[in-house]
């Protein structure tokens, strides 16, 4: 029946040479019966996989049909090279991001079965081929050499290119994912995968800017420059070498494409030692922790740290501190406040139709950080509330979660007021422009604080896009959205006194606001402190209990 | 509340108030009745073991007494202390380790307990110098400069017993602090364990495992859906039982369950 019931030593104990052959169909077989079994678990699955799948096939034969109809275009061959470079930066970064995905991805899983690296390789690497992501990038890359072939001598090199593409596009996911499987494994793994939605947030920004600089210098030439240098790079040197070859320059052609060859046999050789070095070697995650021995480093109270004051304030501020250097959910809410913070009124400066004010919004981004406090501490909040009796105890411990906050938040706000003035070359506007972000400052502060503890709610651990967890998600609406609308009300006086100054032409007198900004804004921010304070010390075990969700 | 120190005074001159003191504690989940007005007297320096089967209550209990859980009705005092008046004078003198909270992970073993110390308000040179201390008793010196996070079950439970200890409470408690940790790190606690209530603290833990509460405790309480089923000396609410575990099951109404006829194809003819 199986190979248990065999008499022992009847059947092929280890891979031989013909094992290589048969090897393949078991993978191929493997990996639709995972997808089959994979879409059969649950209906909403299944849908979701048509929808992608349609998806996906629209956008394919949409990219089909546009590149087949850019054939002749002169800047044809710049748009071709840096699609394939896009599309293969995207197999090299999916597999850190999408980890779970594939089960034949994890060469952990093949550990025990008697395979010899090499025929293990062009197993996987075939089964690897079967899917949406290499029919997708097939796509491509036929509709890439057939914008690009002209003539008999290219459309050899065409035939050469789209295999050629798809194989080191696939090779390298491949490669990539072996040498972070180990990582993805371990805990520092999953954090980068929290920090993924951050990558993609801040890209999508950059992209923005970058798509709208493109409209508006010269379109497609402007591509030019990069394509010139991608053109070398494999796999779009592959596709580079089609064009090469159409224009007659079958020297350069060849030597393109075999840069690709290159690149997938690197890639291929790559893969099969970390692949070997994964299956033979203990696993990252059992290992004993022989921890370095820095018996007296990093001792607290050591360096830098021991500038912040005793007792609460700098042991809160400590912590908050450290949780933003290392822990990932509020690493990425903070780098992309700071980045969100800066591009906005950058992208507005650039454009040249922005104002110096714009950099306001850098103050209003930060101080959305102050908000649900406790739920960024998970259900540890626990060891807080545990030291936290009196309503004096809760106002050291907010002030000091304040305190830190500003020490990341004042230099940035004045950074970013300073660098858009400077863009904008609206020197006389600056110290408006700093006060008042002092002033909102101080508003987040205060709002940020007593809505921490009026309504807290969990932040999930895991995935990158969870910030609430479910049945949460109104608390956190009302207590962002109602706090950034108090703070804009709060800080209403120095709005208003802003704008007198500019309507009645007084604008020499600006600088005034950065002495009345400051002191307003301490001033609030240290009464909503001081409002939240004894409800905190009221509150501490609905608080524990609402962050304790996730 | 000082006519209850009195009153305790002239019934056991030679003692100090009861370590705890729980009087009708309430606490409803919606339609589930959690705790259902339990009244307890622990006394002060003893090993005390707060047992019954999953979902007695037992973590409800701890909880409302740690102040961690805001009880619906009841009146808790811990040395004389009302928990949810007195919080000042209560926090200071209470240690405890949870059960299914988060300690702060992406802290060192050692940063974690700056930390906790520090909050406690204790000088930094002594937290410090205590900190070494408790690593080092512990077997944890080797990891304390790594993260929480990156630290097995019995490590987290033993960093979060030395977070509990570091002030020098005077009643410990700790839920389930032996769930899956492994026959060294248990026996590691439990040595620090002995040792704490021998200087005359109290420790109150919650466990399922009746042998290893059978071994530790001098006082034990029994917990089964929401109410307390017997509190005393080990060896009173034991009785005439072989064991603990026999006493418990009688308790709670489960030792002469007879799995009857149900099953009687098991070990038959196959």
């Amino acid at each position: 029946m199986s190979v248990l019931d065999a008499p022992a030593g009847s059947g092929p104990r280890t891979g031989t040479a013909d094992s290589r052959t048969a090897l393949i169909p078991v993978f191929a077989r493997l990996k639709l019966a995972l997808l089959r079994n994979g879409l059969r678990q649950s209906s909403g699955r299944r849908a979701a996989y048509i929808a992608s799948v349609v998806g996906a096939l629209l956008i394919a034969a949409g990219q089909l049909l546009g590149l087949i109809l850019l054939r002749g275009n002169a800047h044809a061959d710049s748009v071709v090279v840096l699609l394939t470079a896009v599309v293969a930066l995207g197999w090299a970064v999916m597999p850190l991001f999408f980890s779970a995905g594939d089960e034949t991805l994890d060469p952990t899983r093949l550990v025990m079965l008697p395979l010899r690296p090499r025929p293990l390789i062009v197993a996987l690497l075939v089964s690897s081929l079967i899917g949406l992501g290499p029919l997708f990038t097939l796509c491509l890359a036929a509709g890439s050499v057939v914008a690009l072939a002209h003539g008999a001598g290219a459309v050899v090199f065409a035939v050469l290119a789209v295999p050629l593409t798809l194989l080191v596009c696939v090779a390298l996911a491949r490669a990539v994912a072996a040498a972070n499987t180990r990582l993805l494994t371990s805990r520092k793994g999953r954090d980068l995968a929290v920090l993924s939605g951050l990558v993609i947030a801040v890209g999508i920004q950059v992209v923005n800017f970058g798509a709208q600089r493109l409209g508006q210098a010269g379109g497609l030439s402007s591509l030019d420059p990069a394509a010139d240098v991608l053109r070398w790079v494999p796999p779009a040197s592959a596709v580079g070498s089609v064009g090469s070859a159409a224009q007659g320059a079958y020297g350069r052609a060849v030597v393109q494409l075999l840069l690709a060859v290159a690149a997938l046999v690197a890639l291929l050789w790559l893969w099969q030692r970390t692949l070997t070095k994964l299956m033979t070697s203990p696993d990252g995650s059992t290992t004993a922790a022989a921890g370095p021995g820095r018996d007296k480093a990093g001792r607290t109270g050591a360096g830098l740290w021991a500038l912040l004051p005793e007792g609460r304030t700098g042991t809160v501020m400590q912590r908050s501190l450290r949780y933003v250097a290392r822990d990932p959910k509020t690493k990425a809410a903070w780098v992309t406040a700071l980045a969100v913070g800066l591009i906005v009124p950058l992208i507005n400066a650039l454009q040249g139709q922005g104002s110096v004010y714009f950099a306001c919004f850098a103050s209003g981004m930060l101080g959305i950080q102050m908000y649900n406090q406790f739920g960024q501490d998970t259900s540890a909040f626990w060891m807080v509330a545990q030291t936290i009796s009196s309503p004096r105890d809760a106002y050291l411990e907010l002030r000091a979660r304040a305190l830190a906050l500003l020490l990341i938040t004042l230099p940035y706000t004045v950074l970013v007021a300073v660098v858009t003035a400077a863009l904008l070359g609206d020197w006389p506007v600056l110290p408006g422009v700093v006060g008042l972000s002092f002033a909102l400052l101080g508003a987040m502060l205060a709002t940020g604080a007593t809505a921490s503890v009026l309504f807290p709610y969990s932040v999930p651990q895991e995935g990158a896009f969870k910030n609430v967890a479910p049945g949460q998600a109104g608390l956190a609406w009302i207590s962002i959205l109602g706090g950034m609308v108090t703070a804009a009300v709060l800080s209403a006086p120095v709005i208003a006194l802003t704008i007198t100054l500019h309507v009645t032409g007084r604008t020499d007198w600006l600088w005034l606001l950065v002495p009345v900004g400051a002191a307003y804004g301490v001033l609030t921010a240290w009464g909503g402190v001081r409002l939240a304070a004894p409800r905190m010390a009221a509150r501490l075990p609905e608080i524990i209990s609402a962050v304790s969700k996730g | 509340m000082p006519d209850r120190v009195e009153h305790d005074g002239t019934e056991r001159p030679r003692e100090a108030p009861p370590a705890v003191r729980v009087e009708g504690l309430w606490k409803r989940f919606g339609e589930q009745t959690a705790v259902a007005g339990i009244d307890l007297e622990l006394p002060a320096g003893k090993f005390i073991g707060l047992v019954g089967p999953n979902g007695a209550g037992k973590t409800t209990t701890l909880s409302m007494v740690t102040g961690l859980l805001r009880p619906d009705q009841g009146r808790i005092e811990v040395g004389g202390r009302d928990v949810w008046r007195d919080p000042v004078e209560v926090k200071s003198r209470i240690g405890v380790l949870p059960e299914g909270l988060r300690l702060f992970e992406r802290l060192s073993g050692r940063e974690l307990l700056a930390y906790t110390g520090r909050l406690r308000g204790l000088p930094g040179q002594e937290v410090d110098s205590r900190a070494t201390q408790l690593l080092d008793v512990l077997d944890l010196a080797g990891s304390q400069h790594k993260l929480v996070i990156d630290y097995s079950t019995g490590m987290r439970k033993k960093i979060g017993l030395a977070a509990a200890l570091l002030h020098n409470p005077e009643v410990l408690f700790l839920d389930e602090p032996f769930e899956g940790v492994d026959p060294v790190s248990a026996q590691t606690i439990r040595k620090v364990l002995e040792r704490y209530t021998r200087s005359g603290a109290t420790v109150v833990f919650s466990s399922h495992v009746m042998e290893l509460v059978e071994s530790l405790c001098d006082w034990v309480a029994v917990m089964a859906a929401g109410a307390i089923r017997a509190q005393g000396p080990l060896a009173e609410v034991r009785g005439s039982a072989t064991s603990l575990q026999n006493a418990f099951l009688e308790l709670v109404g489960a030792g002469d369950r007879d799995t009857g006829e149900t099953l009687d194809w098991l070990g038959g003819d196959r």
